[in-house]
C-alpha cells in the first residue's frame, strides 16, 4: 500500500515537472501557471465543487473500465455506453414529466439501462458468436456515436434549435444543487461505494477478481465464467450509462451534439493510471478533473493555452505507469543489494 | 591435484530478498566428475549460473587456473573453455544436427558463405572423437530426447570446452537412457574433461561422481568423495534430517468402485488419437498411479475428468454419476484436484493467500457466505485459512500476503489442504510433487496415503517412477493414448514399467 502511494506521488511529481519543462521551453512561467491552475480548481469551496462535478463522468467511466479490466473482459465501449445512457435518460426526461422525487431516480435508472443495453449487445456477440469484446466494444462506439447523432438530428430534434439537439428534459429531472455541490457528486460516490462492496465483498465480485487474475484457475475452482462475463459487461456498461445520465441531468439538461466529449476515454486512462483500483480511480479522477477545470482559468490569467492540460494528462499517464512498473524493479533491486552487503560484511 | 576452478565466498541475492547463494566456497579439480546435489531451491543451478556468467553475483570471487576472473556473459565463459547444458533442451528442432552444432561458430568461405562440407566434416569428426553415435545430417525433431541432449553436449565440445556443466540432464531421460549418458560422461572425464553435474537424484550422483558437494538453503554443507558416502548420508545432509526412502504402503482393504473411465477417447482434428478407448477403475481406499512419458495422453485424461476439454467419446463416472454431463462446479462436488501447474491452474499468484485458499469452498460450503450466497463471509474465510495453515503446516507471513510470496512447498501445501478439505470421494493428482523439495515431497506423500486410509479413491498421475512405487497400489502405464499395462505395484519393477513406457503393449 505504502509502495503504491509512494510511486503515485513520485509519478505525479515527475509528470508535473515534465509539464513545467514543456511550458518553460515554450516561454511560459510554469510556477505561476501551476499556481493559477490549482488555485482555480482546488482552492475554496466554489472551485472544488466545480472540480468534483467535472470528475463525475470521469470517475464513473473510470470505474467501469477498472472493474472490467480487473475482471478480465476488455470493455472499451464506455464512450458508446455513455451516450446511450445519456440518450435514454434524455428521452425519458422529455416524454415522462414527473416531480423531482420520482424523475431523478427514474432518469438515473434509464441511463443505467441504456448503458447496460449497449454493453449487453457486445456481451451477446461475444457469447453467441465468440467475437472478441475488445473489437466489438470499440466498433459499437462508432455505431453509438452516429446513432445518437442521427437521433438528435432527426426524430428527436428540437425544431427551434440551430444545431442538432433534443428538447430539454422536464424540470423534475434536473440534478439539484446542494449549496455549491451538485447532487451528481453524491450519486457518483454512492455508485462507487456500491461498486466497491460488490467487487470486494460479494461472492460474485470475488469470482470476477479471481477470473481476471487467472481464468483457468477460476474455472477449475467452479466459478461460473459465462454468467460472470455477462454480469461484468452489464455492470460496467451500466456505470458508463449512469455517467451519461448525470452529464445530461447535471449540465445542458438535453442531449446536445458532442455531449460525450472525451469523458470515457479519459476515464479509461484514469483506470490505467489507477492500475484498475477503485480508490485509485477516484483519486486520479479528481486529479485529472482538477487539471481540466483549472486549465480554462489558467488560460485567462497567465496566457498559457488550456491545451497544456491535454499535454499534462498524456505525460501523467505515461509517467505514472512507468514509475509504478519501475519503482517495483528498483526497490527490489535495492533491497537485494542491501542484503548482499550485509552478507559479505 | 591442483584446483582448476575455485569459488570464494560467492553471494547472490535475487531481488528483492531471495538469498539464493550464501557465501559459497567450493573448488573443482581438473579431470573429475563433481556433482552438486541439493533440494530444489538449494542454489545449485544458481551457483553454476554465477560461474558461467549467466547471472551476476553480488560479492565473492572466482579463480580459474589460478587467475581471478569474472565472466560477464556465457560467451566469455565458453571462450575460456567452460560450457553449460541447461535443464531444458534449447535446440532449433527444424535444423539438422550439424546446423545446431555449428550455429554461432560456423566455418565460412569467402564473403561469409557457410561452408557446409567443412561444417559437416567437423561435426562428424567430433562425433567420432567422442563416440557419440549421432547422424550429423538428421533433423533434430526426428531424433530422441537423449540424442538431442548429446547434440547439446556436442555443441560445447565443438567449441573446445574443457569444463562441462550439466544441469539435471537426466530429468528428461527414461531409465534406460541414463546409463548410456553416464558412460559417455565418464569417457569424457577419462579424456581430461572436467564435468560439473547438478542433480537431486542421489542414486545417479553416487553412480557417476568422483566427488560430491551438498548444498542446502544456499550454503554448502560438505564436499565428500563419492566412494566414502551413501544415499542416506547424502539425503540427511541435503534435508538436514533423516528421510524415509522405503515404501510406506500398507495393506488396506479396497472398497467399492468410486471412479470409472469407460472407453474414454479424444481424437485430434488431424485424426491422432490422444486418448484411445481408455477404461479403468479406481476403488475406495486405493491409490492408482498413471505412469508414462509426458505427452502420451495423461494431460488429455486429466482435462477430460476436470471438464477442461470435451472427450470425443466415452464417459467418466464418479460414484455412478457421469461427469461428462456435469458442469465443472458439479464435478467439483465429487472430485478434488491438485494440478502440476501451481501458478497456472492451482492458484492465482497475485491473489492473496486467503483468496486462493477459499476457492471452490466459497461455492460448495454455505458457511462461507451469507444472504443466500450473495456476500462472502470474510470472518469465516479467515478462520478457515488459519485452520488450513495449522493443519497442513503452511508457513506464511500473513493471510493477506500475495500467494507468490510463499515458497513452492508452502504453495503446494496450501493447495493440497484446500482440496483435501473438500468432502469429495475422488482425488485426482497430476504430478503433485513436481518441483518440490524432498521434505515437501515426503509430506505430500504422507497426505496421499492418509487419504487412502480414509477410504477415498486416489488417481495419481506422475512422471516420477520412484514416487509411483512409493505410494501406489496399482500402476497403469499410458503409451500413445492407450493403457499399455495395468500392474500391481507389488509385483512389478521400475525396469518393467520403463519398458512399457517406451514400447507400449509390445513390451514383455
Amino acid at each position: 500500500m505504502s509502495r503504491k502511494l509512494w510511486s503515485g506521488v513520485v509519478g505525479v511529481a515527475v509528470a508535473l515537472a515534465v509539464g513545467g519543462l514543456i511550458m518553460l521551453l515554450q516561454g511560459y512561467e510554469p510556477v505561476s501557471a501551476y499556481g493559477a491552475l490549482f488555485q482555480l480548481s482546488l482552492a475554496g469551496a466554489g472551485p472544488l465543487a466545480t472540480t468534483l462535478k467535472n470528475s463525475v463522468p470521469l470517475i464513473l467511466t473510470g470505474l467501469s473500465a477498472s472493474v472490467a479490466f480487473a475482471s478480465g473482459p476488455i470493455n472499451l465501449g464506455q464512450p458508446g455506453q455513455l451516450v446511450f445512457g445519456a440518450l435514454a435518460a434524455t428521452l425519458v426526461g422529455i416524454y415522462l414529466p414527473l416531480p423531482a422525487g420520482l424523475a431523478v431516480p427514474l432518469l438515473l435508472a434509464a441511463g443505467i439501462a441504456g448503458g447496460a443495453l449497449w454493453s449487453g449487445v457486445a456481451a451477446f456477440l461475444r457469447q453467441a458468436f465468440g467475437m472478441s469484446e475488445f473489437i466489438v466494444t470499440l466498433m459499437l462506439n462508432m455505431i453509438a456515436d452516429f446513432f445518437t447523432a442521427w437521433a438528435i438530428a432527426y426524430p428527436f430534434m428540437d425544431r427551434k434549435a440551430f444545431s442538432p439537439m433534443t428538447l430539454p428534459i422536464a424540470g423534475g429531472g434536473w440534478m439539484p444543487d446542494l449549496g455549491p455541490l451538485s447532487a451528481s457528486v453524491l450519486v457518483m460516490l454512492a455508485a462507487a461505494a456500491i461498486v466497491w462492496f460488490v467487487f470486494r465483498r460479494w461472492r460474485a465480485g470475488y469470482e470476477w477478481r479471481m477470473t481476471g487474475q487467472n481464468s483457468v484457475f477460476a474455472r477449475l475452482g467452479g466459478c461460473d465464467i459465462d454468467r460472470n462475463f455477462w454480469a461484468i459487461m452489464l455492470v460496467t456498461g451500466a456505470l458508463a450509462g449512469l455517467a451519461g445520465a448525470l452529464v445530461v441531468m447535471g449540465g445542458p439538461h438535453r442531449f446536445i451534439k458532442g455531449l460525450g466529449a472525451n469523458y470515457a476515454w479519459d476515464g479509461i486512462m484514469i483506470a490505467i493510471m489507477a492500475n484498475n483500483g477503485i480508490l485509485g480511480t477516484i483519486v486520479y479522477g479528481v486529479f485529472i478533473a482538477a487539471i481540466q477545470t483549472g486549465a480554462l482559468g489558467m488560460e485567462l490569467i497567465t496566457n498559457v493555452p488550456s491545451e497544456i492540460a491535454q499535454v499534462l494528462e498524456a505525460v501523467l499517464v505515461l509517467v505514472i505507469v512507468a514509475t509504478r512498473e519501475y519503482a517495483n524493479v528498483f526497490l527490489d533491486r535495492m533491497a537485494a543489494r542491501r542484503q548482499a552487503k550485509g552478507r559479505s560484511a | 591435484m591442483a584446483d582448476l576452478i575455485a569459488l570464494h565466498d560467492l553471494v547472490k541475492v535475487y531481488p528483492p530478498n531471495v538469498l539464493a547463494v550464501d557465501e559459497v566456497s567450493v573448488s573443482f579439480r581438473k579431470g573429475e566428475i563433481h556433482s552438486i546435489v541439493g533440494e530444489n531451491g538449494a542454489g545449485k543451478s544458481t551457483l553454476m549460473k554465477l560461474l558461467y556468467g549467466l547471472v551476476p553475483f553480488d560479492s565473492g570471487r572466482i579463480e580459474f587456473e589460478g587467475e581471478s576472473l569474472r565472466f560477464r556473459e556465457p560467451g566469455e565463459a565458453i571462450a575460456h573453455g567452460i560450457g553449460m547444458v541447461h535443464q531444458e533442451i534449447e535446440l532449433i528442432s527444424q535444423y539438422r544436427v550439424w546446423e545446431n552444432v555449428v550455429l554461432g561458430a560456423e566455418p565460412v568461405r569467402a564473403f561469409g558463405r557457410l561452408d557446409k562440407t567443412r561444417a559437416v566434416e567437423a561435426v562428424r569428426g567430433k562425433i567420432e572423437e567422442f563416440q557419440f553415435n549421432l547422424d550429423p545430417l538428421a533433423r533434430v525433431d526426428a531424433i530422441s530426447v537423449a540424442a538431442r541432449q548429446k547434440v547439446e553436449i556436442l555443441k560445447l565440445l565443438y567449441r573446445n570446452v574443457s569444463v562441462l556443466i550439466l544441469d539435471e540432464p537426466t530429468a528428461v531421460l527414461t531409465p534406460q537412457e541414463i546409463p548410456q549418458l553416464f558412460a559417455e560422461l565418464k569417457r569424457l572425464r577419462d579424456g581430461g574433461h572436467t564435468i560439473l553435474f547438478i542433480s537431486h537424484r542421489l542414486d545417479e550422483v553416487l553412480a557417476l561422481s568422483d566427488r560430491i558437494t551438498v548444498m542446502r538453503k544456499g550454503r554448502t554443507v560438505a564436499t565428500v568423495a563419492a566412494s566414502g558416502t551413501g544415499k542416506e548420508a547424502l539425503a540427511e545432509m541435503m534435508v538436514g534430517r533423516q528421510v524415509i526412502f522405503t515404501s510406506r504402503r500398507r495393506e488396506h482393504p479396497r472398497g467399492k468402485v468410486v471412479f470409472e473411465a469407460r472407453n474414454l477417447s479424444r481424437v485430434r482434428a488431424d485424426g491422432l488419437r490422444l486418448l484411445d478407448e481408455v477404461s479403468f477403475r479406481v476403488h475406495a481406499g486405493e491409490i492408482v498411479g498413471i505412469a508414462g512419458v509426458e505427452g502420451n495422453g495423461q494431460f488429455e485424461l486429466v482435462n477430460a475428468v476436470m471438464g477442461l476439454a470435451e472427450p470425443s467419446g466415452g464417459s467418466v463416472h464418479v460414484e455412478g454419476r457421469d461427469l461428462t454431463a456435469l458442469s465443472i462446479l458439479e464435478r467439483r462436488k465429487l472430485v478434488s484436484f491438485v494440478s502440476q501447474d501451481r501458478g497456472g491452474m492451482g492458484a492465482s499468484l497475485q491473489a492473496s493467500i486467503l483468496d486462493d485458499a477459499i476457492m471452490t469452498h466459497h461455492r460448495l460450503d454455505g458457511r462461507f457466505t451469507f444472504w443466500h450466497g450473495l456476500v462472502l463471509d470474510y470472518r469465516a474465510a479467515r478462520d478457515f485459512v488459519d485452520r488450513l495453515a495449522a493443519r497442513f503446516s503452511v508457513q506464511m507471513a500473513s493471510r493477506s500476503s500475495e500467494f507468490r510470496s510463499l515458497s513452492g512447498g508452502n504453495q503446494q501445501k496450501l493447495i493440497l489442504g484446500r482440496e483435501l478439505l473438500l468432502p469429495t470421494p475422488f482425488f485426482l493428482m497430476d504430478q503433485p510433487t513436481r518441483g518440490l523439495d524432498v521434505g515437501s515431497i515426503e509430506y505430500v506423500h504422507g497426505e496421499i496415503l492418509a487419504m487412502r486410509d480414509a477410504d477415498r479413491a486416489v488417481l495419481l498421475v506422475s512422471a516420477d517412477l520412484e514416487e509411483l512405487f512409493l505410494v501406489t497400489d496399482r500402476i497403469l502405464v499410458m503409451h500413445r493414448g492407450k493403457i499399455a499395462a495395468d500392474l500391481a505395484t507389488e509385483g512389478t519393477t521400475v525396469e518393467e514399467v520403463g519398458r512399457y513406457m517406451l514400447e507400449g503393449k509390445a513390451a514383455s
